[in-house]
C-alpha cells in the first residue's frame, strides 16, 4: 500500500508523496487524478488496482482547534488503474 | 519546530507524544502516581498551594497555604512559586513535544498561572465566597455564599476580559491559553476523587455511570436527528454542513464538529467555521446555564448536573459549568434549609454524561462515515478503515478510568494502606483538579471573542445553533436527565 499525505488547500484535495502529486475540486475526481498520475508513472506492477492510503495532514487544521480534536480523517482507496478520469468528471 | 503532521494518526500509537489528548494523560498520571506514593510513607504532592477564605488583608496574605502537613513551612508565596515551578516543568516539557512555540509557551503560562491564583485568592474574599455559616466568622452580616465559584466566575470574567479587549494580550497569550488540555488534565484527576466518591457511594457512582450512559444513548439518538432536520428543512443548509452542525450542537462540540467534518469529508473550514461558534455558545451557556438550573432545578441536583453534561458543548465549558453549578447549589440548598451537600458529586455527574458523549463520538462519526462514503457519496474503491473510530477516541477518557479505577482498587483490595493513599490523593484530586479548572476558565475567557458571532460568513448558523440549543437541546437534555437520574441525591456531609 502507497502512503500519501492529504490536504485541501480551500478550493482543491490534493494528494501527494514526493513522487506524484494530485489534486481535484472532490475526492473522487482526486482519486481519478491519482490514478492517472500512477499509471503514468507505471505504478502498480502491471496490474490494474492500486491501495493507497491518505492520512491527512492535520496542519491544514488551525492549531487553536487541534487541542479539542486532532484527528480529521485518514482514506484508503483502491484505484483502478484501467478507468480514464473523464469517466466521472 | 512542528511535529511531522501528515503522520500523526497513521499507527495506533501515532500521536503519544506530539498531542493535547495524550499529554493531558501524562500530566494526570505524573501526578496521580507521585500522590500514589503516599503509600510508602511519602508525601510528594502536599506542596500544592491552595488557597482558603478570608476578609481582610492579613487574612488574604495568609489565605493560601500548602495542603501537606509536612510542607507548610513553604508558607503562602513559597507554595505559590513551588507549584508554579513544578507544573511549569512537565507542561513545557508537553508543549515542546507538541511543537509549540515554547519560549512564548513559557511566557504565556507564566502569566496565566500567576492570574489564575489572584483570580483564585480574590475569588475566596468571605463577601462573595462564604455560606451563611460563616458569616458570624468573617464578621459578616451578608455574603453572597458563592463558594469556589466566585473564583471560578472570577477567572472567566477576568479571561474574557483580555479576550475582548486586550487583544493583542490575547494573542500572545494564546500559545498556553489551552483549555481542552487544562480541563482534560483536571477530569484525569478527578478519576481519582471518583475513586474515593465510589468509596463512600458506591451504589451512587455505579448508578450513574450506568443513567450516563442510557441518557447518552437516548440523547444522540434524538439531539442529532432533530438538529440535522432543523438545520435541512427550516435553515436549507447544504447536507454536509446540517451534519457538521447537528454533531457540534448535539453531541460534544468542537471534537464531534472535526469529527463528523472529516466523517463526510467536508471541506475542513466548514468544521473550523462551526467550531468557531461552538467556542462562543459554549461560554454563553456557561455563563448561564449554572444558576438558570440553580434557581430551578435545586430539588434535583443529580438531575442538573447530569442536563449540563448533555446541554453545554466542549468539555471545558461542561466541566467548568459543572463547577460553578456544584458550588452555587451547595451553598444554595445550605441556605434553605441547612443541607449540607457533599462537594463534587454535581460536578460529578455533568462529567460523567459528557464523558459517555465523548467515548461514543469516535463510533458515530465511523458511522456517518460509513453512510456518506458508501451510501451518499459513494466514492468508488473507498474504504473506511476501522482504526478510525480509535484516532477518534478522547484519550483523556482512558486516563480518567485508569486512576479511578486504580484508587478503587487500592481502596477495595489494600484497605490498609487506604488512610495514606488518602494523604497523596487529596492534593491532586482537589488542589490540582481546581488549579486546572481555574486555568481552564482563565483560557476559555482569553480564547473567547464574542466579536466572532457578528461575522456575516457565519450566516444562517448562528440561527441554527441558537433554535436548535435553546428551544430543542436544553430542553430535552433536562427531560431526558430527568427521566434517567432523577429522585438521585448527593450525599450528605456528616459531622
Amino acid at each position: 500500500m502507497l502512503d500519501l499525505r492529504l490536504i485541501h488547500d480551500g478550493k482543491r484535495w490534493i494528494a501527494e508523496n514526493g513522487d506524484v502529486r494530485a489534486e481535484a475540486d472532490t475526492l473522487a475526481n482526486l482519486d481519478l487524478e491519482l490514478a492517472r498520475a500512477f499509471r503514468d508513472k507505471g505504478e502498480g506492477g502491471g496490474g490494474d488496482e492500486l491501495y493507497v492510503r491518505m492520512t491527512f495532514d492535520n496542519g491544514v487544521i488551525p492549531q487553536w482547534i487541534r487541542q479539542y480534536s486532532n484527528h480529521y480523517f485518514n482514506r484508503i482507496v483502491r484505484l483502478d488503474l484501467s478507468r480514464r478520469s473523464e469517466e466521472v468528471s | 519546530m512542528s511535529a511531522p503532521m501528515s503522520l500523526e494518526n497513521r499507527k495506533w500509537y501515532s500521536g503519544m507524544s506530539s498531542q493535547e489528548d495524550w499529554w493531558s494523560v501524562w500530566l494526570g498520571f505524573t501526578f496521580f502516581f507521585l500522590g500514589l506514593l503516599s503509600i510508602t510513607g511519602v508525601d510528594l504532592v502536599g506542596w500544592i498551594a491552595y488557597p482558603s477564605q478570608w476578609v481582610d488583608l492579613k487574612g488574604m496574605l495568609n489565605s493560601v497555604k500548602p495542603m501537606g502537613k509536612g510542607y507548610e513551612s513553604l508558607g503562602m508565596f513559597g507554595s505559590i512559586v513551588v507549584s508554579y515551578l513544578i507544573f511549569t516543568i512537565p507542561t513545557t516539557i508537553g508543549a515542546y513535544f507538541m511543537g509549540w512555540n515554547v519560549k512564548k509557551y513559557v511566557l504565556g503560562w507564566t502569566i496565566i498561572f500567576f492570574i489564575t491564583y489572584v483570580c483564585w485568592i480574590l475569588g475566596h474574599h468571605a463577601f462573595l465566597a462564604a455560606d451563611v455559616t460563616k458569616r458570624q466568622k468573617f464578621g459578616l452580616d451578608f455574603s453572597l455564599s458563592l463558594g469556589g465559584g466566585a473564583a471560578y466566575i472570577l477567572a472567566l470574567i477576568v479571561g474574557l476580559l483580555i479576550g475582548n479587549f486586550a487583544k493583542p494580550l490575547a494573542q500572545f497569550l494564546c500559545e498556553a491559553a489551552k483549555p481542552e488540555w487544562y480541563i482534560k488534565t483536571a477530569i484525569v484527576f478527578l478519576g481519582v476523587k471518583v475513586g474515593y466518591m465510589a468509596m463512600e457511594a458506591s451504589g451512587f457512582i455505579f448508578e450513574l455511570a450506568l443513567a450516563g450512559a442510557a441518557a447518552t444513548i437516548v440523547a444522540y439518538l434524538i439531539f442529532w436527528p432533530g438538529i440535522y432536520l432543523i438545520s435541512r428543512k427550516i435553515f436549507n443548509l447544504p447536507r454536509k454542513t446540517a451534519a457538521v452542525l447537528a454533531s457540534a450542537i448535539s453531541i460534544c462540540g468542537v471534537s464531534a464538529a472535526v469529527a463528523t467534518g472529516g466523517a463526510v469529508r467536508a471541506k475542513p473550514i466548514v468544521p473550523v467555521m462551526v467550531s468557531a461558534l461552538v467556542v462562543v455558545y459554549a461560554v454563553i451557556e456557561l455563563v448561564v446555564l449554572p444558576p438558570v438550573f440553580t434557581a430551578t432545578m435545586i430539588d434535583e441536583p443529580v438531575v442538573a448536573g447530569a442536563a449540563m453534561g448533555m446541554a453545554v458543548k466542549t468539555d471545558g465549558a461542561d466541566a467548568a459549568a459543572g463547577a460553578v453549578m456544584d458550588e452555587l447549589m451547595r451553598n444554595r440548598k445550605l441556605a434553605m434549609d441547612g443541607t449540607v451537600w457533599k462537594e463534587g458529586y454535581i460536578t460529578t455527574s455533568a462529567v460523567m454524561t459528557k464523558i459517555w458523549i465523548d467515548m461514543f463520538i469516535g463510533l458515530w462519526a465511523f458511522v456517518l462515515a460509513l453512510v456518506w462514503v458508501y451510501k451518499i457519496d459513494r466514492v468508488p474503491g473507498e474504504i473506511v478503515p476501522k482504526s478510525e473510530i480509535w484516532h477518534r477516541f478522547p484519550k483523556f477518557v482512558l486516563g480518567y478510568f485508569c486512576t479511578w479505577f486504580a484508587y478503587l482498587g487500592i481502596l477495595f483490595l489494600l484497605p490498609h494502606v487506604t488512610d495514606l493513599a488518602k494523604i497523596g490523593a487529596k492534593p491532586v484530586e482537589k488542589g490540582m483538579r481546581t488549579l486546572f479548572f481555574m486555568l481552564t476558565f482563565v483560557s476559555i475567557g482569553v480564547i473567547t471573542d464574542f466579536k466572532k458571532l457578528a461575522e456575516s460568513r457565519f450566516g444562517r448558523m448562528i440561527g441554527v445553533y441558537f433554535v436548535a440549543l435553546f428551544i430543542f437541546v436544553i430542553p430535552v437534555a433536562i427531560a431526558v436527565a430527568w427521566i434517567f437520574h432523577h429522585g438521585m441525591q448527593v450525599p450528605l456531609v456528616v459531622k
